[in-house]
């Protein structure tokens, strides 16, 4: 919310100085997320009176009279220059804020003395659609603006959603003065009020929806500029003056903060309903947009003959049809209080989100529309010339205060600190809650503007703001946890083990997005997505991860510069379940080639590297062949660790890797939690062991393992271990055939095994390989 | 005749010359070996002093030998040494050093603080319901602070309809946990839990959607506002230094009540200059939350715990901190994953 330093003061003169107050707003918990110096209009720009306004042929512009103290003629494209009107002219050398210098031109044949400017041009606000227009005795003709208008400081305060009450110059004076001890001059609005009959019957329909719908009337409305003042405040507030009947209803919601609605009584009819939409309803709002509204939508209605038709949508943006012109000269005003959730849903749904919507969708002071009808009225009387009515409709009317217990033993267990209670009780009396009772628990009695303060919490919460949270000590708390808190973390110390193996074993890691698009994992021959994102930052990537390897091959692509990329990841991809899964990619040699050749390449490369992290982490891992879609089918296995399968190692497929335009890199990803390794004692060997090689020729087809699984069947309980040593291929070996040689390593636990015993094994061994068909060499 | 031996020795090329000598003049058949054995043909006396002779130079010869054998395999040895120098100058084998991510770093320095001080450290999933991620967190539907989470909503792809009947979102903050952890779990417990959240947001140099924040959450009978504080300092300290100081405001957050903001004082150790971080979030567990927690411990068959207890919540944001550390001046570095980034970081813990 933007709140004008100026405006604060009207409403809290004793209020600090800005640099002192920037500090103090932060305390209460309404920082300042900008300080803005709104300066005076540069020199050189004087009030001028539109005497005569033209339209130029053929063009947009208009050519202006204008009475700057002396007449002077200018050239403007403004929608609202017209005659009859004061305006900010910008004498030919005046210098803007934006750097632009102002000169006599010549448009369309005509010469333009200098320009008519909008306030963004000026440098006193946002708008730049039109003309700053103002009354036109504002001031004499040819007064330079610098000396009425001077600078302002502006606090851009952010707001929390709870603290609706502090979205208003009067909410945030009334916490400033809470902290200092200081009175708030809350306005005390004394329009001349007449004894005009209320023109127009009202009815709510719906009292869920609006449980207070005041409604007030003025009548005799000069539509014209606001004042200088007025407008300089408004521009500051970040609004965009309209005329002095709307500029009211802005300036008593951002002095209040009750939103206002006024209706051109023209156009009600017989009289005002608040109902629900109904299906199919439709209403062109103020900005023009035609909406279709729901039967949650909660509408103003005029009643015109049998008939009732939308002039607005509730606490969210008038309709076109009933909204303040130049020829209206009557209107009823709306003050009203309506239900949040409902407000909320309507502006969601329609995409609106309006100063009124913000504010009843935090909530309002439901006891604020006396007040802030009176404040309007007495602003259209004073800038429209209005005669305004004592009478008016008030449905629903006054709320209670909430009642909330208030223990300040409470305070000081939740806080931990020491306040007296009679400190905490004064606290409270200066945000105006009532206390009652002489002991606690008391009674609080929150103001009815403060909608977030419901339970005790809140009130403890209000001491801590108003005593200071520097008070408040530091100190640890010491207990031991229940028991069953202390299993809790062994997924996070797992993951962080399995991180540390990895990076221990020279991996680097990466943390990737975890969407990605649906192309890219079907390029990648990933499972296809599961979950979608419903509103995507970036339409292609609307696919949450079924696979951590899609990222790995894109982080390869990041780094095809690099000789060598050693990568892993660990995170959470997203299937049927939320699964956790640990994934690597090896590309290029393990250490990459330098004045030395690389070494350590492709499957095999990463396999070991799988099984030392496995030997790390006290697991047996082996492959087993295996068809991955994402693989090359001849290098391609399942991960089986402990015994149990946990995912893939191979090499990419060379159909995706030439897609990717990258030489096929090794990759593996496995889902965690990986079985842990369990390993009983073993007594260290205390006799030695022998030793025998033998060479077995198989097809090519073959796999070692089966082998080994042969040899180790057939070997007996002696064989302490197995080594391939040496994989030979060529002559004399036949087309088609390789040669696996093994160390077998024999040993017992009790004693040195005779040479006649291993033979025996050996034996054994050679009979087994021989059985399928295979032979042994040399 | 000795003379000349020694000379002869004393000039052995190589350790083969020298072997050749000793065997000439000290094998079986050597010169010296012979004339040893020929001493019995001598009458006695004769013998006695040619033998005391004899003997005496075959010492000589032998130690000799020893000596020069002793030289010449120095100078081999010199040799061997001077052909195998290398120029240990030029670099190592280039083998991979292995890394973790930097905010894997910072995350993890993070918890190691908190588990010093006896938090356990637990994990919570990503796509998360919308129930707890905001409903149980005393965030009900059509709450304006929904709209201080910008958030993912996920729909099932086509055929899994079935498979996610719930609404899912991607979490906005790692509070679900919260809820998750309460409903099995009893008080007291102290625990962190790290991980990734996401935020609908246009990324810039400052913001990303998705980032990794620290949650913390102490529940027990007698936990207040200035344990929370307490900790916080703690951390601030271990972060920065014993001159590190923490600082409160007034903030909202629906799930806890009294809400905060923190700041931590951090000097950047470059410039020396100090300043105050706003690091993230904190408050007291709001009693609707407690209240949720223990409704969803009956519907499990568990029995409610909570009323009665107090508890504090923090959640702070990781990149903020590895950024200001690191002098990182783009969010968006962080998950572009270069080797050249990645690997200007090296653990420190």
């Amino acid at each position: 919310m933007r709140l004008p330093y100026s405006w604060l003061l009207e409403l809290l003169p004793e209020a600090p100085a800005p640099e002192e107050l920037e500090a103090l707003l932060a305390r209460l918990g309404l920082p300042v997320e900008e300080m803005v110096l709104v300066p005076r209009p540069p020199r050189g720009i004087r009030f001028a009176v539109v005497r005569d306004a033209e339209p130029i042929p053929g063009t947009e512009l208009k050519a202006l009279v204008l009475d700057a103290g002396r007449e002077v003629r200018v050239v403007s494209g403004a929608e609202n220059a017209r005659a009859g009107v004061g305006v900010a002219w910008a004498e030919p050398g005046t210098v803007l804020p934006g750097g632009f210098r102002v000169e006599t031109r010549t448009l369309q044949g005509r010469v333009s003395e200098g320009m008519a400017l909008a306030p963004a041009e000026m440098g006193v606000g946002e708008y730049a659609g039109g003309l700053l227009v103002l009354p036109p005795d504002a001031l004499p003709p040819g007064t330079e603006l610098a000396e009425v208008w001077p600078e302002e400081r502006v606090f851009d305060l952010e707001i929390t959603p709870n603290r609706a009450d502090a979205l208003s110059v009067l909410g945030v004076a009334r916490d400033l003065a809470a902290a200092l001890g200081l009175e708030v001059r809350v306005p005390d609005p004394k329009p001349r009020l007449a004894d005009l009959p209320f023109p127009i019957g009202v009815e709510v329909e719906d009292p869920d929806g609006a449980d207070r719908y005041l409604t007030a009337y003025a009548r005799g409305l000069r539509i014209g500029p606001s004042p200088l003042t007025a407008q300089r405040r408004l521009l500051a507030a970040g609004q965009r003056p309209i005329n002095n009947v709307v500029d009211a209803t802005n300036y008593a919601l951002f002095e209040l903060g009750n939103p206002l609605h006024a209706f051109d009584r023209a156009a009600l009819g017989e009289g005002l309903v608040v109902r629900r939409a109904r299906p199919g309803e439709r209403i062109v709002t103020l900005d023009g947009v035609e909406r279709l509204l729901s039967r949650e939508d909660l509408v103003i209605a005029a009643k015109k003959g049998g008939d009732t038709v939308a002039v607005a949508v509730a606490g969210v943006i008038g309709g076109a049809n009933s909204e303040v012109g130049e020829e209206t000269t009557e209107v009823i005003l709306e003050a009203a209080h309506f239900d949040p959730v409902s407000i909320r849903r309507t502006a969601r749904r329609l995409g609106l989100s309006t100063e009124a919507s913000y504010r009843f969708e935090r909530g309002v002071d439901p006891n604020l529309p006396p007040l802030a009808a009176l404040r309007f009225l007495e602003l259209v009387e004073a800038w429209a010339g209005a005669e305004v009515s004592r009478n008016w409709v008030d449905l629903g009317g006054g709320k209670p205060r909430r009642e909330v217990p208030f223990r300040p033993s409470y305070t000081n267990r939740l806080l931990g600190t020491d306040f007296p209670e009679r400190d905490q009780l004064e606290a409270l009396k200066r945000l105006a809650i009532r206390i009652e009772g002489d002991t606690e628990p008391y009674r609080a009695y929150p103001p009815t503007w403060r909608v977030d303060l419901a339970i005790e919490e809140d009130l403890v919460e209000e001491v801590a703001r108003i005593l200071g949270y520097d008070k408040i000590p530091e100190t640890l708390p010491a207990f031991f946890p229940a028991a069953d808190n202390l299993e809790a973390d062994r997924p996070y110390l797992e993951e962080q083990r399995l991180r540390r193996v990895l990076t221990g074993l020279g991996f680097q890691e990466v943390i990737n997005y975890v969407w990605t698009s649906p192309a890219h994992l079907e390029g990648v021959r990933a499972p296809a997505p599961r979950l979608l994102l419903q509103n995507p930052t970036n339409a292609e990537e609307n696919a949450l991860r079924t696979a951590l390897y899609p990222g790995l091959l894109k982080n390869l692509l990041a780094n095809r510069g690099e000789a060598s990329v050693l990568f892993f990841e660990l995170g959470h991809v997203f299937l049927e379940e939320e699964e956790v899964h640990l994934a690597g990619l090896l590309a290029g040699p393990y250490h990459r080639p330098g004045w030395q050749p690389g070494h350590g390449e492709g499957f095999f490369a990463l396999k070991g590297l799988l099984e030392a992290a496995a030997a790390r982490l006290g697991a047996r891992v082996e492959v087993r062949p295996a068809q991955v879609a994402a693989l090359h089918p001849g290098i391609a296995g399942e991960v089986v660790w402990e015994g149990r399968p946990v995912g893939w190692i191979g090499i990419l497929h060379p159909a995706i890797a030439e897609a990717l335009e990258v030489p096929a890199p090794a990759l593996f990803e496995l889902k965690l939690p990986l079985p842990r390794g369990r390993r009983a004692f073993v007594e260290p060997p205390r006799f030695p062991a022998a030793v025998r090689d033998l060479a077995v020729v198989v097809p090519e087809a073959t796999p070692h393992a089966e082998v080994a699984a042969v040899i180790r069947r057939a070997a007996g309980g002696h064989l302490a271990a197995l080594e391939l040593f040496d994989v030979y291929r060529g002559r004399p070996l036949g087309e088609g055939e390789k040669s696996l040689a093994y160390h077998l390593i024999f040993r017992a636990p009790d004693r040195t095994l005779t040479d006649q015993e291993v033979d025996g094994f050996v034996e054994a061994v050679i009979a087994a390989l021989t059985q399928q068909g295979w032979r042994i060499r040399g | 005749m000795l003379e000349d031996w020694l000379a002869e020795i004393r000039a052995a090329p190589s350790l083969e010359a020298l072997e050749a000598i000793r065997v000439r003049l000290l094998g079986k058949k050597g010169e010296l070996t012979q004339r040893l054995k020929g001493l019995g043909k001598l009458p006695p006396e004769a013998r006695r002093e040619e033998g005391r002779r004899l003997n005496e130079a075959k010492r000589a010869l032998e130690a000799a030998i020893e000596s020069r054998a002793g030289e010449l395999k120095e100078e081999a040895l010199a040799r061997r040494l001077a052909a195998e120098a290398q120029d240990v100058t030029l670099p190592g084998l280039p083998f991979p050093a292995g890394n973790l991510h930097v905010l894997t770093q910072v995350l993890g320095e993070l918890v190691g603080i908190f588990e010093r001080m006896g938090y356990r450290a637990v994990l919570g999933p990503e796509a998360e319901e919308e129930f707890y991620n905001f409903d149980a967190l005393n965030i009900p539907p059509h709450h304006p602070a929904r709209d201080m989470h910008d958030t993912f909503w996920l729909k099932p792809a086509e055929g899994f309809e079935a498979r996610f009947p719930r609404p899912l979102l991607l979490r906005t903050h790692t509070s679900p946990i919260q809820v998750r952890y309460m409903s099995t779990h009893t008080p007291p417990f102290k625990i962190v839990a790290p991980g990734k959240v996401f935020r609908h947001e246009a990324t810039d140099a400052t913001h990303e959607a998705m980032f990794h924040q620290l949650e913390g959450l102490v529940v027990g009978e007698r936990i207040t506002l200035a344990d929370l504080k307490g900790a916080l300092l703690a951390m601030a300290r271990a972060l920065y230094g014993p001159q590190a100081r923490v600082n409160f405001r007034p903030s909202y957050f629906p799930f806890v009540e009294p809400g905060v903001e923190f700041e931590v004082w951090w000097e950047n150790p470059r410039t020396g200059r100090g300043q105050w971080l706003e690091l993230g979030g904190a408050g007291m567990v709001h009693p609707e939350v407690f209240r949720a927690v223990d409704e969803l411990r009956e519907e499990k068959g568990l029995a409610p715990l909570y009323r009665g207890m107090t508890g504090f919540a923090f959640g702070l944001g990781v990149e903020r901190i590895a950024m200001l550390r690191y002098q990182v001046p783009d969010i968006r570095a962080f998950f572009q994953n270069r080797l050249a980034f990645l690997n200007q970081f090296r653990e420190e813990v």
